[in-house]
């Protein structure tokens, strides 16, 4: 039960990436690589704030700063200088790496005797008198169900902003930046402008679940950010495939749900004996597979009706 | 309304590819002039009103919108005069966003954008008094993806969108050249009668002759770079198709006059 409620919290936290991912790959058609980069910068963050004794909502919501202004340079650099999207992200994804490694002191920094948000959870759970309750006929402790709680009431909370805000002119134009550049020009705002803002937010919705995802699991490492950007492609994917439909609320509750599903699979996947070792590979194999499949089917489809209406006409 | 003195363009200067697109173009429009471009193609018509809108910055010359001199200006910020409608339906309009989503956005033309919500109640109604002026049954979908709807739908809603906020300036590019012909006509009608409504400051540049005959107060005639026909008044209003076509004929004789010119010296020199 503690596995599922570890996979459940986590999947939650992930979320934020997703979410990130979400605004960067589906909004702006931007893959951004900065995201590798800016989980790390978040939990780097977060870390040596709570390490020189910062409370856990500060050095959080520091690390969402942080994440944001990673994604200001690489929107700039896009923008302004004219670099290649992909570029402008490894580019400030390799300089992330070194600034981290600075930022920590060292390439693992443990959080075993500060206060993280987990420790708060705990402290709150510890109100409520009893230890183990039963759920669905298991025993679960109620620190991670609180913690759980938590996690799910600030996904809901993210998620909510971020559908009110991308229904505000400013996030309308937003959206459009990304559907339609030359009309956001025309329409008299500086596509560039609504661009880097929207690679600012997105990272800092990243280094946000940095930040908390260190704090879960009680250590900062240099290379947590590995894969990021795929796995938040996937849990959108599978989010995308989830609601069934593009209407936007439905796309950024299904970010959330592709994230947890995807985490509870892969949890399930690991308890059944799968090297934890071939993770990114099956999750690399099943983007691909994602992205491709859809094309390949209709392809198909068309080839198997192509000689039908030949034979029609002829 | 609109001052260009001697705008100069030329691209991929210095290189094989050199084309010399805007040779030096002189031209003063009157506020609440309605101005028809012609011109054959590669003529310089699209590069003039990119000139005018910001998608570039000229070589040469100086661009005034209502006095205000622009040509340095970036495009998004020349937006705050300019309302466009382009020749791609496509190009106008966001299609993942819904019909009154993109109206919303055309409302704050130039304007600071802000975390006011875009669809508040108020605004609504005034979107479907200004759909139902189109006459095309689209007050029903407010909500639909406007990539959803047609080519001359679209064209329509850019045209609405282009104008929401009054401009000094209305830019349309061959915007009816991608329509059926019934829409095409739709469309031009539409675009008639919001210019003569709000007395709009307008450039329309189209290929149709009759269009050129049929609209506008003034009609300039482009080649190569440079306009070599202008004309306004009473004397546009006489013009006929078979004036136009013969203004072309003559162009298309002095072009050939030029190129026989041409391999003639090469012949005796080169
Ligand atoms: N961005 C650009 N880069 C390079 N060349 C360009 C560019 N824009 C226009 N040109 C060139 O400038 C010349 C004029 O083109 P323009 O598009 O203005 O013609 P037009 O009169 O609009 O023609 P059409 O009737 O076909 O639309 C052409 O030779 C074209 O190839
Ligand atoms: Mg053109």
């Amino acid at each position: 039960m503690s596995l599922l409620l570890g996979a459940f919290i986590i999947g939650l936290i992930l979320a934020l990436v997703a979410l990130g991912v979400f605004i960067s790959f589906r909004i702006y058609h931007f893959p951004d690589m900065t995201a590798e980069g800016s989980i790390t910068l978040g939990a780097a963050v977060a870390a040596a704030l709570l390490v020189t004794g910062h409370s856990p909502l500060y050095a959080t919501l520091a690390a969402a700063v942080a994440g944001a202004v990673a994604g200001l340079i690489t929107g700039v650099l896009h923008t302004r200088f004219k670099i290649n999207a992909l570029l402008s992200g490894i580019i400030v994804m390799t300089a992330l790496y070194s600034v981290n490694l600075h930022v920590m002191g060292k390439s693992n920094v443990p959080l075993m005797n500060v206060t993280t948000f987990a420790d708060q959870a705990a402290k709150l759970a510890a109100h409520f008198g009893t230890e183990k309750v039963l759920l669905f006929g298991r025993e679960a402790a109620v620190r991670d169900l609180t913690l759980l709680g938590l996690s799910l009431g600030l996904v809901v909370l993210v998620g909510v902003l971020l559908y009110a805000f991308f229904r505000t002119h400013l996030g309308l134009a937003m959206r459009a930046t990304g559907d339609n550049d030359q009309m956001v020009r025309a329409l008299g705002s500086s596509d560039g402008v609504l661009l880097t803002g929207g690679l600012a937010l997105s990272n800092a919705l990243v280094a946000m679940a940095g930040a908390l995802l260190a704090q879960y699991q009680g250590f900062a490492d240099a290379q947590m950010g590995i894969g990021m950007l795929v796995w938040g492609l996937a849990s959108v994917i599978i989010g995308e495939a989830l609601v069934g439909t593009n209407r936007f609320g439905y796309l950024l509750a299904g970010a959330v749900f592709g994230s947890v599903l995807f985490r509870l699979l892969v949890a399930v996947a690991l308890r059944w004996g799968l090297d934890p070792n071939d993770l990114k590979l099956i999750t690399a194999v099943f983007v691909f597979g994602a992205l491709v499949l859809p094309g390949t089917f209709a392809k198909l489809r068309r080839r198997i009706s192509a000689p039908v209406s030949g034979d029609s006409r002829a | 309304m609109l001052e260009l003195n001697g705008i100069r363009k030329t691209f991929h200067a210095g290189t094989a590819n050199e084309v010399r697109s805007l040779q030096g173009v002189n031209l003063n429009i009157e506020p609440g002039s309605f101005v028809v471009v012609i011109g054959t193609n590669g003529s310089g018509k699209s590069t003039l009103l990119n000139a005018v809108a910001g998608t570039f910055l000229v070589d040469e010359g100086s661009i005034k919108i209502g006095g205000e001199d622009v040509t340095q200006w970036a495009e998004h910020r020349r937006a705050q005069h300019i309302g466009r409608v382009f020749q791609n339906p496509f190009s106008g309009t966001a299609p993942t966003l819904s019909v009154a989503e993109n109206l919303a956005l055309a409302s704050r033309r130039g304007q600071a954008r802000g975390l006011g919500f875009a669809l508040a109640g108020s605004h609504r109604a005034d979107m479907v008094a200004a759909i139902l002026g189109l006459g095309m049954g689209l007050e029903t979908r407010l909500d639909n993806a406007i990539g959803s709807l047609s080519g001359g739908q679209r064209q329509a809603l850019t045209l609405l969108m282009a104008t929401w906020l009054k401009p000094k300036l209305l830019l349309l590019d061959e915007h009816t050249a991608a329509l059926d012909p019934r829409s095409a006509d739709q469309v031009v009608r539409i675009t008639d009668r919001i210019i003569a409504r709000d007395s709009l400051t307008a450039m329309m540049v189209t290929h149709s002759m009759q269009q050129a005959v049929t609209y506008g107060d003034r009609l300039v005639m482009m080649h190569r770079g440079q306009i070599i026909h202008d004309v306004s008044g009473a004397e546009k209003r006489r013009l006929r198709v078979e004036d136009l076509m013969a203004r072309f004929e003559e162009v298309r004789r002095a072009d050939l006059l030029d190129t026989s010119a041409a391999d003639l010296l090469r012949a005796r020199y080169v």
